[in-house]
């Protein structure tokens, strides 16, 4: 059985994840919203993960940028972590998310959405090889 | 409940701050554990908004961090600014000084978090032999001196690094916020006590062969007990712990050459070998109590050149969990719930004996919690037989007898009378009486006596009690004794409690508890002069009966709470009653 994928147009994708992210779907570890509320294009999006227990990044608060490109969602968007962070597959001096290194964004579908990313990326948090990372201090961003 | 946001004025939502202008919306707060919908007026600010959950939640306000579509609101925004409407929710996060995701504290989780994993904070190490427990979160000051507390903090004392189950997430939970909260941790560690005991690398030796756990793995190890006999080592390790900065790089430094140490070839096995050899066992026995051992003792056994921090891989046991097998001998001092011990420092590699420093001292200061452990050391008598029958606190309470200096010092430096000149004079005066009594088989039974322990507690919440409703009456109970109960034995000549102040009720309690911790000394002390409470209570008990209530149990209970005061024990035993 062939299952049709509707192809849903990229704005209404992006409303329908605003309106989630606005209610607040989830367990509540991740957030994410428009930068700009007036930004019709629905690009600029800001994201929050927070630390997951048991971690180094325990405890803390990190800030993202998600740009939904034009061609999203069948492009992956491209994160960018604004909260300095030790972990492997960003970017150590401007935080980006290198889509090569972080398996959902290596293999995009177009059914993964930003907080799945948001999500993944926590996951990865507490993953062995990133949890016992040391951590630059609370609270620095990078500067771009 | 309504769900649209027009306005309601007759919003039976009592928690609303601030009279609204405008419409009442209902936002969801929601945390990893928890949802509350809290109904707030659209155009409020985010610091009103806060205000009504640091009331929901029971967290204090700058605990709080509000997220919403994946922003953080700031105080100074208004919930419109962000587009917060009826219906939709934002994120919370309490920050109890260490955790995000939720003020509580994972206690599940624990151990792991004390390990490498845990951010920055200085992880002083493990719970070594002496903890004595670590104040639990910022020790409240308002917390009345429990009676406890007069035995010159024994309860504290009992920290002695014993856990049981019950302890362990309390225990979990004070290590967390203690490690979060370095300035507690520098308290600590100018504790002359806590100095003296970890300059002392004999008496860290002493304590940590005490263990038998560690007797056990010595043997299987030989080297763990090269280690402990290297006096350069302890010392390194003591200063370590002493000093939290330095703890800390070493930790990092150490995780970083363990990590190096993996991509050797074969080296990862060699780790893992390392961690199921000598790791395990340790854990079982830190599992057990005083977790002392540590990493490094495998670092020292494979290196053997200077400790390298064995990282372990995984996440290490949680050596406050619920103890596979209790270990009687050892269990007792674990209790402490609250004022003990410390965290579980996990032995870390920088710190072999996997101190505490928190624990080191603080137990014996921290009075927050004293009463869940009176709860606790009734529960399980055998908790307070193990600690008092623990050689280090023997060795430990006779020198702090002998040493009257030295435990005043302590005292004094309980975070709890700090801020409480008057009772620091009065537990000074008390001071030598205290000593004794700790000295005093007599008392000591009583403390292995669960009942006498749930008595005490009572007649603790009873003049709590007491205080808050009838805080006049206290000054009139204060001098010549209470009524009902006996002054058995002779009241220690330096009876505070001559006047009631008028610097308010506290103070009076405070005397109130000296007056009855003298009693208790001269009642254990004298031995036979105690009266049973029935004996005391009985023309009170009577007259209950008199007038109808005819459990004699709850009516002795009742009396004994509320210190032989007929009014309060029959409002105890009405508030008691199923209705």
């Amino acid at each position: 059985l062939a299952i049709s994928r509707v192809k849903v147009p990229r704005n209404f994708r992006l409303l329908e994840e605003l309106e989630e992210g606005q209610k607040g779907e989830g367990d509540g570890t991740v957030s994410w919203g428009l930068e700009d509320d007036e930004d019709m294009t629905l690009t600029r999006w800001t994201g929050m993960i927070i630390g997951p227990a048991r971690t180094n990044y325990e405890n803390r608060i990190y800030s993202l940028k998600v740009e939904c490109g034009p061609r999203y969602p069948e492009t992956a968007p491209t994160v960018r972590f604004v909260t300095k962070i030790s972990m492997n597959g960003i970017n150590n001096s401007n935080g980006t998310v290198d889509s090569r290194s972080i398996p959902i964004l290596a293999k995009w579908q177009n059914s993964y959405t930003i907080k799945i990313v948001l999500q993944e990326l926590r996951r990865l948090m507490m993953s062995k090889e990133n949890m016992k990372l040391p951590q630059p201090p609370e609270g620095q961003t990078y500067s771009t | 409940m309504a769900d649209q946001g027009a306005a309601d004025p007759g919003n039976n939502n009592n928690n609303k701050p601030e009279a609204s202008e405008g419409t009442i919306i209902k936002v969801t707060v929601k945390t990893p554990k928890d949802k509350e919908e809290i109904a707030i007026a659209e155009d409020a600010s985010v610091t009103q908004f806060k205000e009504e959950i640091s009331r929901r939640f029971k967290a204090k306000q700058d605990q709080l961090v509000l997220i919403f579509a994946g922003k953080i609101l700031k105080d100074g925004d208004s919930l419109s600014q962000h587009g917060i409407k009826d219906g939709l929710t934002v994120h919370l996060v309490i920050k109890t000084a260490h955790k995000a995701a939720d003020g509580g504290s994972t206690s599940a989780s624990s151990s792991t978090s004390t390990q490498a994993g845990s951010t920055s904070t200085s992880n002083p190490g493990t719970n070594p032999s002496t903890t004595t427990g670590s104040t639990g979160s910022a020790p409240p000051p308002t917390q009345t001196p429990n009676i406890l507390t007069g035995f010159g903090d024994l309860g504290g004392l009992a920290g002695l690094g014993m856990g049981s189950a019950n302890f362990m997430e309390l225990q979990q939970q004070m290590q967390r916020q203690l490690m979060s909260n370095p300035e507690m941790l520098s308290q600590i560690m100018e504790n002359p006590l806590v100095q003296n005991m970890m300059s002392n690398p004999d008496l860290m030796r002493q304590m940590i062969m005490a263990n038998p756990q560690m007797q056990q793995l010595m043997e299987r190890n030989p080297e763990i007990s090269h280690m402990l006999n290297n006096p350069e080592l302890m010392r390194q390790t003591m200063e370590l712990a002493r000093n939290p900065a330095m703890m800390q790089e070493m930790m990092r430094n150490q995780d970083r050459a363990l990590s190096n140490l993996e991509s050797i070839p074969g080296g990862y096995n060699a780790l893992r070998r390392m961690y199921t050899d000598i790791q395990e066992p340790m854990f079982s026995a830190a599992r057990e109590q005083v977790s002392v051992r540590n990493t490094s003792l495998h670092s020292y056994s494979e290196s053997g050149a200077q400790p390298s921090r064995t990282e372990n891989r995984e996440p290490l046991p949680n050596p406050w969990g619920p103890p596979t097998s209790s270990n009687p001998s050892e269990s007792g001092g674990g209790s402490t719930g609250s004022s003990s011990t410390t965290a579980g420092t996990t032995p870390s590699v920088s710190n072999p004996l996997g101190i505490n420093p928190g624990s080191l001292g603080n137990g014996m200061f921290n009075s927050p919690g004293m009463q869940s452990l009176l709860q606790q050391i009734s529960e399980n008598p055998q908790l307070m037989q193990n600690m008092l029958s623990a050689p280090y606190m023997r060795s430990m309470m006779q020198s702090l007898a002998q040493n009257p200096e030295l435990a005043s010092q302590v005292l004094m430096n309980n975070p709890l009378f700090a801020g409480n000149q008057q009772l620091q004079e009065q537990f000074r005066a008390q001071l030598p009486i205290f000593l004794q009594q700790m000295q005093n088989p007599e008392a000591l039974s009583v403390m292995t006596n669960p009942r006498a322990m749930q008595a005490l507690m009572q007649i603790q919440q009873g003049l709590q009690t007491l205080q808050t409703e009838a805080p006049g009456l206290m000054p009139s109970l204060m001098p010549g004794g209470i009524p009902g109960i006996p002054t058995g034995g002779a009241m220690p000549t330096e009876n505070p409690a001559s006047s009631p102040s008028s610097a308010g009720t506290n103070i009076a309690q405070q005397q109130l508890m000296h007056q009855m911790l003298q009693m208790f000394a001269g009642g254990g002390g004298g031995g036979g002069s105690t009266q049973t409470p029935e004996v005391r209570f009985q023309s009170q008990l009577d007259q209950l009966n008199a007038m109808g209530f005819i459990n004699r149990e709850a009516n002795l209970q009742a009396l004994i709470a509320t210190g032989g005061d007929i009014n309060a024990a029959i409002e105890r035993l009405l508030g008691s009653q199923p209705s």
